[in-house]
């Protein structure tokens, strides 16, 4: 270092403590000699300490805070669950069949909107606007079921939707993610039917019946359909799990539950929904 | 499946690392929602992944580093561009002298505006380095880049702020 120049790149880094030794002695004598580079040093440490006075951490959210211990529990102790089968395929072998014929046990009760199904609905519609990233981006079950292997506390296992000779999937598989719930991940899967997103969560937390929804009883399962934020949402829970399941489908009750595991005739009664498209 | 239990020294370490998490996620997104949801991804990934990377020689600077990532990677490409001229209201201003209180929260707030104003190269190195008080070495690991990009955006980010609020004072002395 021989100009001034040389010393001032450095100004910043001394100011840091980033300078030590023999390199920080030189420059400490040429500002000792040099007023210019003293000033730009003395400009420097205050503009540090302007830095630093103007600014302080915000303080974390309590509802952040309580995750952020939780999950740093030394107690935490993700529960085994031995097998899940999907939400999806769990609507269609309980629904399209039995459901249908049961019908409704109970509906309208007025009350609160379930917290999971508003957190469905929330995700759903980031995913929707783009503003909710998928983790992973895939068509494969198996490689969405490896991804959620370790990540929820759960076993996860994407079922694969088959579907007949000459036909065509009518929703497809297009990813998944974690979102947090109740200090813990949940499972966000995402589907798209047509063009129509459609979004699952899976998680373990307690299934809170919502008051404010159609209940509609299937064996040994009930299914409860709210509106929130003009989306409809299916929250059921089923062997430690509970799920829901949001869409735009705008249909009421079981009718809804035809738009991805009815028939081609059931469809296309059901208003504003081809039917399953062929081959 | 059972998850390994946390270790105290893990725990205390990085609870301590909330705020300054959380501060430095909002610096980047703007947006509550999504900062908490950062902050809470880097702890679930340092949980799940603490055991490979030994990361307790330096836990804080880790922690930072994977929210950084998590950021960059992952949430920043999909969303929205940030409001870049968005006040930095998530920041907040310490507790003023009563004497000159006004006068230093404006002072405060200019120097807040001019740092959220920033590019966000600077603005992270910035807030990471006065704020949080990282050193060079650690600053490079947390941005993934040589600790000599880590000092040349330090040096120019602290010349734009100084034109900046140079500027600004101009203005207002002429108001």
């Amino acid at each position: 270092m021989t100009t001034c120049a040389d010393f001032r790149q450095f100004v910043t880094a001394y100011v840091d403590g980033e300078i030590v030794g023999e390199d920080r002695g030189v420059l400490e004598s040429h500002f000792a000699t040099c007023p210019a580079c003293r000033r730009l040093l003395d400009d420097e440490r205050a503009m540090s300490a302007l830095l630093h006075s103007s600014h302080q951490a915000p303080e974390a959210p309590s509802a952040l805070r309580e995750r952020v211990h939780t999950l740093l529990s030394p107690k935490r102790i993700l529960r085994p669950v031995p097998w899940l089968v999907l939400a999806v395929f769990v609507v269609g072998v309980a629904l399209t069949g039995a459901f249908l014929a049961r019908g409704r046990a109970s509906s309208n009760v007025p009350g609160e909107t379930s917290e999971l199904a508003t957190l469905a609905a929330d995700t759903h519609l980031r995913y929707s606007r783009g503003q909710l990233p998928l983790e992973v981006r895939t068509e494969r079950p198996q490689q969405l079921s490896s991804f959620f292997s370790g990540r929820v506390p759960f076993h996860l296992t994407i079922p694969d939707y088959q579907v007949g000779p000459g036909e065509q999937k009518f929703y497809r598989l297009e990813g998944g993610r974690l979102v947090s719930f109740h200090n813990d991940y949940a499972a966000y899967v995402a589907y798209r039917m047509d063009t129509e997103p459609v979004s699952l969560l899976v998680t373990t937390a307690a299934h809170v019946p919502p008051r404010r929804a159609e209940a509609v009883r299937s064996g040994r399962l009930t299914f409860y359909i709210e509106a929130v934020a003009g989306l409809q949402v299916i929250t059921w829970s089923d062997k430690g799990l509970t799920y829901a399941l949001a869409s735009d489908v705008a249909v009421s009750g079981e009718r809804s539950c035809m738009v991805c595991h009815g028939s081609p005739e059931e469809r296309e009664r059901v208003r504003g929904f081809p039917g399953r498209p062929h081959a | 499946m059972v998850d390994e239990p946390v270790d105290e020294e893990f725990r205390r370490e990085a609870v301590a690392c909330l705020a300054g998490l959380y501060g430095f996620a909002l610096s980047l997104c703007h947006d509550r929602s999504i900062a908490e949801d950062l902050v809470q991804e880097a702890y679930l990934r340092a949980l799940s992944a603490r055991r490979k990377a030994a990361p307790h020689e330096n836990l804080r600077s880790w922690l930072f580093a994977i929210l950084h990532n998590v950021w960059r990677n992952e949430v920043r490409r999909r969303r929205p561009a940030p409001l870049e001229d968005a006040p930095s209201s998530s920041l907040i201003a310490k507790e003023s002298d009563p004497e000159d209180a006004l006068s230093r929260l404006e002072t405060d707030e200019r120097v807040r505006r001019a740092v959220t104003l920033l590019p966000e190269a600077f603005r992270e190195v910035i807030l990471l380095r006065c704020v949080e008080g990282f050193s060079y070495h650690e600053l490079a690991i947390i941005l993934g880049c040589p600790a000599g990009t880590v000092m040349s955006r330090l040096a120019r980010a602290r010349a734009l702020l100084r034109r900046s609020l140079t500027v600004r004072a101009e203005r207002h002395g002429a108001a």
